[in-house]
This record gives structure tokens, C-alpha cells and sequence, in this order.
């Protein structure tokens, strides 16, 4: 059961026409359609509820009161509420600050740590966050789109900007970075 | 298959399990009467912007708009705005229309939702007297729904108990989001007024219990009469 995480749909612009025709139905189906999956997102990204639903409702008023701003070139509705949620955890960083931001790509693995010794259905949803939220941002959106948002590769790049060959590429190595971080976490 | 690519895929596999954030019910009522209100705001300071076209295409749609169209608008103002009486005259009509126990039962239901959405809105905007007004008429709606299910009991009693149960799932639904409510009231007297509404809402919920005083209760489905406070809500201003 991912429901909010469902991937993003493509059917929103008859709704986003709707609403710029101030039709409010159209615009509650795409606010029910959005919000959990924003609140999954930011929560995923920051790490507490209390932020995570007023970030959420910010992305979601900024998203449904700046229609005119996008512009349906091809880009998917979906794709421009990620980015300004993203927008928004960021901007939510520089106002109170990140613990931690390092790259764990050549974060050094303790000694007595073999990779291949993690036992990955044992650990806890609360540990696998909490060493997501280590990782350097990129390496955060990219495992959480792809697998808490169900993102396909393709719909992940034209959220980050990126390539989909690029997007694969960050993608492994984040599994990578997150293997090691769970490795450092796992009790001795 | 590497054995790093199948670790990779393992942990991959781990992530896809992962359950969902879900977001409390309250925080997505929030949102959404955040939202509404935003959406209003900027369509209206949209307009503003061409207050000349407006005045030209306002004059030769006045007459449409002010018969067919402020009931349309209506239908989704709230207590600060000025179409919001007309909001009760339209839901009265509807009242007249909902026939049988089970209609009029969901009609209340659903005024009641309304009138809970608007206490939230309200609160939103720093509008505790307003808040309290709608919280009053949601309370009133429950009641009328329980007299519906009170005097269905002489009718049908397996109806009427079907009947009260989805009351009380309604009751403990808005009591839900109440209780949410009540932690983001920001002023003694809006949550004075939930805390009352709360009271009120389980008194209605008691109401089914009781043994029927008066079968003719909630007549034809009518929405309740009128409040001393005349804002309580549209349907109590016919």
C-alpha cells in the first residue's frame, strides 16, 4: 500500500484548464491528487511532521495560485509541483539550517564493516530515513522520487533537470552512499 | 550479476517497502482551506488589475450574473462573504427536495461538513466570532439529523438503527477533526467554541438513543429554523 507515492499522472491538464477557469472542483481533485504525495516528500526530505505539513500546504498553495506561471510545454503538472517542493525544502535549509550535509561517496567505511554482511530487510523504515537524510541532497531527491514517490527514471529526471542516463548514474551511486551510511549506523 | 549490483538491488528492493508518510486528516483540511483561500484571493487581485474591463463586461453581464450566477458563486462563499446569505436560501431548497430518512439523514450530514469546513476556514482567518457561528449551526445540523433518525425509529427500526449508525461514524468523524481543530485555535474563544461544539455534537449523538418526544421532528427534511444569531449560518436566514 504506496498510495501516496503512486506515480504522478499525466492526466492533469483538462484539470489544470479547469481551474484557470476557476472551476473548484477541479481544483480540489488536483489538491487531493498532490498533497499526500508533497507531504510524503517533504517529510522524507526533513524529517518532521510539523515541517513537513506546513511545507507541504505552502507547495500546494504557491502550485494551485501560480497556474498562470506554468507553462504546458510538455512539462508535466507533476514535475513543476516536485520542483517547487524541493524549492521549498531548500529554501526551508537556509532559514533553520541542516545537520550535516556530507557526501558519503568517499565517506570512509568503518573497519569492521562488510557491505555485504548489512542485512537489508532487517532494518527499520526509521533507519533507512535517517541514513537517507545523511546523503547530499541530490542523492536524497533521487532515492526518495524514484523509490518512496515511484517515480520512473524518465519522470525523476524531468524533475531534477537531469538526463535519465544522469539520473541512473546519481542513482546508483546514492544506493551506494546510503549502503555505506547504513553500515556506520549498524550496531557493533 | 555482481555481487555489489545484487546488494544495490536488495536495498532498492527495501526502499520500495517503505510505508508512506501520511499526512494527519487535519493537516490536509488545513491545507485545503489554505489553499481555497489563497486561490480566492489572487483571482480576486487578479481582477483588480483591470478594473476598466471589469466595469465594461461587468455591465453587460450584470443581469445574468445576479440571477443565475450569485446562486452559482454561492454555493461555495463562506461566512465573511457577502453571497454567503444566499448560500442558505439555496440549501433550503435543497432541504425541501431530500425525501426519506436516508436523504434528509445525508442532507444534514452533509450541511454539517460544510458548516465544519467553514468553522476551519474561519479560524484560519482570525474570525472566532464567525467560527463560533458556524460552529453553532453544525451542531444544529447534527441535531436535526438526529431527529431524523429518532423518529425513523417508529417507522423502521432496522432502518433507523442503520441510520444512527452512520451518524454516530459522522459525529465521531467531525469530532476527529474538531479535537484537530482545537489544537490550532489561537485564541481562548475560538477554542472556547470548540470545546462547546464538541459537547453539543455528543448530546446530538445521545439524542438518537432517547425514546422519540416528537415524531414529527425535523420536518420534511427542512434544514433547522432560525438561530438567535442571524450569521449562525445561510440556512438559519431564509
Amino acid at each position: 500500500m504506496r498510495e501516496p507515492g503512486k506515480a504522478a499522472s499525466d492526466d492533469d491538464r483538462p484539470l489544470i484548464e479547469r481551474v484557470r477557469k476557476g472551476d473548484q472542483d477541479a481544483l480540489r481533485t488536483l489538491y487531493e491528487r498532490y498533497f499526500d504525495r508533497i507531504y510524503n516528500y517533504v517529510y522524507a526530505r526533513l524529517g518532521r511532521a510539523e515541517d513537513a505539513e506546513d511545507l507541504a500546504i505552502d507547495t500546494m498553495t504557491k502550485s494551485l495560485t501560480r497556474l498562470d506561471l506554468f507553462h504546458d510545454q510538455g512539462g508535466a503538472f507533476s514535475s513543476w509541483v516536485y520542483r517547487i517542493a524541493h524549492n521549498a525544502t531548500i529554501d526551508h535549509y537556509r532559514r533553520h539550517g541542516k545537520v550535516a550535509l556530507v557526501s558519503l561517496e568517499r565517506a570512509p567505511v568503518p573497519e569492521s564493516a562488510d557491505p555485504s554482511e548489512l542485512a537489508v530487510e532487517q532494518l527499520s523504515n526509521e533507519d533507512l530515513h535517517a541514513a537517507i537524510r545523511d546523503l547530499t541532497d541530490e542523492q536524497q531527491q533521487v532515492l526518495i522520487l524514484r523509490f518512496f514517490q515511484d517515480l520512473t527514471a524518465a519522470q525523476a529526471a524531468a524533475v531534477m533537470g537531469k538526463t535519465v542516463g544522469a539520473v541512473q548514474a546519481l542513482q546508483h551511486r546514492a544506493l551506494g552512499s546510503l549502503e555505506r551510511a547504513l553500515q556506520g549506523r549498524a550496531p557493533n | 550479476m555482481t555481487p555489489e549490483v545484487e546488494r544495490m538491488e536488495r536495498l532498492a528492493e527495501r526502499l520500495r517497502t517503505v510505508e508512506p508518510f501520511i499526512p494527519p486528516p487535519g493537516a490536509k483540511i488545513r491545507g485545503w482551506n489554505l489553499v481555497l483561500a489563497a486561490v480566492e484571493q489572487s483571482t480576486a487581485a487578479r481582477v483588480r488589475v483591470h478594473p476598466v474591463r471589469r466595469l465594461v463586461i461587468g455591465a453587460a453581464a450584470a443581469a445574468v450574473l445576479l440571477l443565475a450566477g450569485a446562486g452559482a458563486a454561492s454555493a461555495d462563499s463562506l461566512p465573511d462573504s457577502p453571497l454567503y446569505p444566499l448560500k442558505g436560501v439555496l440549501e433550503n431548497a435543497r432541504g425541501v427536495l431530500a425525501f426519506g430518512a436516508t436523504d434528509r439523514l445525508a442532507y444534514h450530514l452533509e450541511l454539517a461538513r460544510i458548516r465544519l469546513t467553514e468553522a476551519e476556514t474561519m479560524i484560519a482567518r482570525h474570525r472566532a466570532d464567525l467560527a463560533g457561528a458556524s460552529l453553532k449551526a453544525l451542531d444544529d445540523q447534527l441535531n436535526s439529523a438526529a431527529l431524523v433518525v429518532q423518529s425513523e425509529r417508529h417507522a423502521d427500526p432496522a432502518a433507523a438503527a442503520r441510520l444512527q449508525e452512520r451518524l454516530r461514524q459522522a459525529v465521531a468523524t467531525d469530532d476527529q477533526q474538531l479535537a484537530d481543530l482545537q489544537g490550532q485555535a489561537q485564541t481562548p474563544a475560538a477554542a472556547s467554541a470548540i470545546v462547546q461544539a464538541r459537547a453539543r455534537a455528543a448530546d446530538a449523538l445521545k439524542l438518537t438513543q432517547e425514546p422519540s418526544a416528537s415524531p414529527t421532528a425535523s420536518p420534511g427534511g427542512r434544514p433547522s429554523p432560525a438561530r438567535s444569531n442571524g450569521q449562525a449560518s445561510p440556512t438559519s436566514t431564509p
